[in-house]
């Protein structure tokens, strides 16, 4: 038996919040852009189908959300020098062995003989390198906050000589920050990651609305978190308000998951990180603290620097990442770049825009 | 990747592990991330075999009661 989800998925209430959402809708009278950062949310939103049950008026755009995606070819390429020069044996997420490097992904690579071993969560890395103390083994590490702050208590308690992780983590406030600050985009309203805010609760997003004056509301994954989520930011619009609605309240503390926070400020340190085509991004990233070189794959290695292409031929991830572009306008898009043929990031994760997009024909905005 | 998934915790193995019950599926998880204890028979959120927060019972009643709103109004 798992969480009665069923009644978070009752027809009923989608009809409801849709009916309420179409009366708010009327009243504002013009378009609403919003934006979301969360793969889940994509994938969640677009499999229950929900944009066709929201009016025209209402456009969800997906953010830069999927960590997969978002991570640089230059991380893959790093990971491959390492595997390839020191004879480690890679271990990671399985939706990370298709993700673009500038020549090769993880899973071409293992093509040609490279150990790549596709792991449930860092225990069973943790795991294989206990049982094979001959051999080294890297973790690479992707995500935000919900998944590095699982590898930050493996960081803090691993001491394993033949164990390293490479870290590419993100944080997802100040990518909203960032995307905010950028002219060329244009939306009203963040639906803000449930599950990253089950780690860094609701407080984080205050200066969204404070300094931005900018809507924010906290949803969960089934139909009737989601569309909670843009009923609360509708109803912010309407009264001409900005807050931050916390609409996933059964799993987001203000808060946060305090011991959850506490093991990431041990273990990491803020840092600027690179988002796929985005280039640098300051501030966006947490790398292993110096207190805990031993087990940091870029101190233990010393690799050296890599000329490295995040974007292939014809490939607009980087629009397609921060909502700029929609994956029908990409000449690739489920032509040459398809959900079995990835030829950009977007296209890999299940959750990643371009994927989604092809599997439900998701159609994200209309022209 | 953020993925979570709902289970019901239904043994406590040790300090810092239980068995979750996922639809039907028992597996353990590590409870290293969790401040509060955990009892048989809570609600809580696995992500990668880590339990990364717990269902907070009487908020869940709460969210109903904004349904009913919602529904009523």
């Amino acid at each position: 038996m798992s969480e009665p989800t069923q009644k978070y998925r009752d027809k009923e209430m989608v009809d409801a919040i849709i009916r309420k959402i179409k009366q708010l809708t009327e009243q504002i009278g013009e378009k609403v852009r919003i934006m979301h950062v969360c793969g889940t949310h994509e994938h969640d939103l677009a499999k229950a189908g929900l944009r066709s049950l929201l009016p025209k008026e209402i456009e969800l755009i997906a953010g830069p959300g999927c960590p997969v995606c978002v991570s640089s070819a230059q991380d893959v390429d790093e990971v491959l020098w390492i595997a390839d020069n020191h004879n480690v044996t890679i271990t990671t997420f399985g939706d990370m062995m298709r993700v673009p490097g500038s020549k090769e992904s993880l899973y071409q690579a293992q093509g040609r003989g490279v150990d790549v071993q596709v792991i449930y969560g860092i225990s069973d890395a943790i795991k294989l390198a206990e049982e094979n103390p001959e051999k080294e083994f890297l973790f690479f590490s992707v995500g935000f906050e919900t998944t590095s702050c699982v590898t930050a208590a493996e960081v803090i308690r691993t001491k394993l000589p033949n164990f390293s992780i490479y870290a590419s983590h993100k944080l997802i406030p100040p990518a909203m920050e960032l995307l905010m600050q950028r002219d060329d985009l244009e939306f009203q309203g963040f639906l803000a990651p449930g599950h990253v805010s089950t780690i860094i609760g609701a407080k984080p997003y205050d200066f969204i609305p404070e300094k931005y004056n900018f809507p924010v509301a906290v949803a969960g994954f089934e139909p009737v978190d989601i569309l909670l989520g843009i009923y609360a930011l509708l109803k912010q619009f309407n009264e001409n308000t900005s807050r931050v609605d916390n609409m996933y309240k059964r799993y987001v503390r203000h808060e946060g998951n305090v011991a959850a926070l506490k093991t990431l400020e041990e273990a990491y340190v803020v840092a600027d990180a690179r988002w796929r085509g985005l280039g640098v991004w300051p501030n966006t990233g947490h790398e292993i603290a110096d207190k805990y070189s031993h087990i940091d794959a870029k101190k233990k290695y010393e690799i050296p620097e890599l000329e490295t292409t995040d974007l292939h031929s014809g490939c607009i991830c980087d629009e397609i990442l921060v909502g700029k572009s929609k994956p029908h306008q990409c000449k690739l898009f489920n032509k040459a770049c398809r959900p079995d043929h990835p030829i950009g990031a977007c296209m890999v994760s299940h959750e990643g825009t371009c994927n989604v997009a092809a599997t439900y024909e998701e159609i994200i905005w209309e022209d | 990747m953020c993925l979570a998934i709902p289970g019901l915790v239904c043994e406590i193995i040790s300090e810092k592990r239980v068995m979750v019950d996922i639809t039907g599926v028992r597996r353990e998880a590590d409870t290293s991330l969790l401040e509060e204890p955990l009892d048989v028979g809570d609600y809580v959120l696995v992500h990668t075999g880590f339990i990364i927060q717990k269902l907070d019972p009487e908020q869940a009643k709460e969210d109903l009661k904004l349904w009913d709103e919602i529904l009523s109004s």
